[in-house]
């Protein structure tokens, strides 16, 4: 079988191999977070020292199984959380993780291009692309124009570059909500967990 | 680490930073609010039915200025609210809408009060030619988008990737967004400053679809399937005037054949207001020619 070449897509297959990587690099940060009562969904290595941070209604326990993308299974503690706010704090006994680059809300424009990570249904860290919606002011949450399922919630959502702008939380009027990783660092900051577990 | 994502990404909000330019924020417009569009200088669009009944409406300029503006004309068909500022404005870059390619990348931006843009992005899914909105209104063209609508675009622009208007978000039926495109803007924020309307055409007449009989059609030489029955004449309407009158059929308008109720909305164009319009017409059996001055409607 020949493979034809059409010239004229090629700026499309940039981009569409452009999302590929940073997927690709945004996958080995992901995790999936199985708590007991049921709840399952995504976070985010956040800190290298074993740091994961993901939503309040996604951790609903104390001990929760985390899967790393190399598949391993390891053991999530919950050390903080904040149901107001839906962000919570696991810790995992793993070192040496790859974790997070992170970039705050305040140097991001509106029409910027956004990449989410998570584990809709049954996808396995599925990819999906949008824009920033609303992104002025210093508000906690984040607006993007990207399509989300109920497993993303924990999961990243993050720049052209792959930097983490924030945890996808719900979706308002088929708009994805996202925890901005400012108001990350400062739960982080006032848990005392922003330095090191 | 894939520059091509992040020149595409700077490229998408640099489209929607100049569009953005000429986005205006209307807090009054619908519940949560609306956007509008700087067409001209010192002359804003908006969606009509989100200020209806309003005189005056304060609006947020892309500087972040508060400012009043006036309500110069609305025009039901299209939706389209033509706004004079008080003061002198940037405007928007108007694109050629007819060079406008299935795919294309389209931008929704609209402005939330002081609170900056926001936007949401799409393809342009189809493009159909001229179209009728449900108010009867002639659209230059259909541009079927595959975009989320947001709180509060209605009356903002859909613009390209190079953040050039296309023409005017509108609401649209099961949470669709409507275009309506650069060139029949233009025109109703052409009658709506010369005017300070648009016209829209009245004959004053309730009619319902009737088929003929084979025998009646061949007979008659109707060309047509259907005729329209005139089963109301307004008081003092056009159609009185003329002579129409009740039980008369009427199976072609400017010589084109009747196929529906729809087909009476060409002959309301604003171009025809004033002038008259030749029915043809069944009554009693025989074929009559019977020209009809077009009225103007009044809105109420």
């Amino acid at each position: 079988m020949s493979t034809a070449v059409n010239p004229s897509t090629t700026a499309g297959i940039i981009i569409g191999n452009a999302v590929g990587a940073v997927a690709e690099w945004l996958r080995q940060i992901t995790v999936r977070v199985s708590g007991s009562h049921n709840a399952k969904g995504s976070g985010v290595i956040w800190r290298a020292e074993g740091l994961i941070v993901t939503n309040a209604h996604v951790a609903d326990s104390e001990s929760h199984e985390i899967e790393l993308t190399d598949g391993r299974r390891v053991q999530g503690w919950l050390v903080a959380r904040d149901r107001k706010r839906d962000i919570a704090a696991l810790a995992v006994s793993s070192i040496g993780l790859p974790a997070a680059s992170l970039r705050s809300r305040r140097t991001l424009r509106t029409g910027e291009m956004v990449i989410a990570i998570g584990n809709p249904w049954d996808g396995v860290r599925a990819v999906s692309t949008g824009i920033v919606h609303h992104a002025v002011g210093n508000a906690s949450l984040l607006i993007a124009d990207i399509r989300l399922a109920p497993g993303n919630s924990g999961g990243p959502l993050a720049d052209a570059e792959g930097n983490v702008i924030g945890i996808n939380s719900m979706v308002v009027d088929g708009l994805g909500c996202a925890i901005t990783s400012d108001a990350v660092e400062s739960f982080l900051t006032q848990a005392h967990l922003a330095e090191a577990v | 680490m894939a520059s091509s994502l992040v020149q595409f990404s700077n490229s998408l909000a640099d489209a929607v930073e100049f569009v953005g330019a000429a986005v205006i924020a209307v807090p009054e417009g619908g519940r949560e609010g609306v956007s509008g569009t700087l067409w001209r200088d010192g002359i804003a669009v908006t969606a009509a039915h989100t200020i209806r009944g309003q005189d005056e409406v304060t609006v947020v300029l892309p500087t972040g200025e508060k400012s009043k503006a006036k309500v110069a004309g609305l025009d039901h068909g299209t939706d389209v609210a033509v706004l004079k500022l008080a003061q002198q404005t940037s405007s928007a870059s108007l694109a050629d809408e007819s060079q406008s390619r299935v795919g294309e990348i389209v931008l929704s931006v609209g402005r939330r009060g002081s609170d900056g843009l926001a936007a949401t992005y799409g393809v342009i899914g189809a493009i159909g030619g001229p179209w009728r909105s449900w108010q009867g209104a002639r659209v230059d063209r259909w541009l079927r988008l595959d975009l989320n609508p947001f709180t509060g675009f209605s009356g903002g622009p859909i613009a390209n990737a190079r953040g050039e208007v296309l023409g005017i978000a509108i609401s649209g039926p099961r949470r669709s967004v409507m275009t309506i495109p650069v060139s029949t803007v233009e025109g109703v924020v052409n009658q709506v400053l010369q005017h300070g309307r648009v016209a829209r055409g009245y004959l004053g007449i309730g009619v319902q679809p009737v088929a003929f009989p084979d025998a009646t059609r061949k007979s008659l030489s109707i060309s047509g399937d259907r005729g329209l029955l005139v089963v109301m004449i307004a008081p003092g309407s056009p159609a009185e005037s003329s002579g129409l009158l009740l039980g008369d059929i009427i199976v072609t308008i400017e010589g084109s054949p009747v196929h529906g109720v729809r087909s009476l909305q060409p002959a309301l164009d604003t171009e025809n207001v004033g002038r008259s319009i030749t029915l043809e017409i069944v009554r009693g059996g025989q074929m009559l020619k019977l020209p009809v001055m077009v009225g103007e409607k009044q809105e109420s």
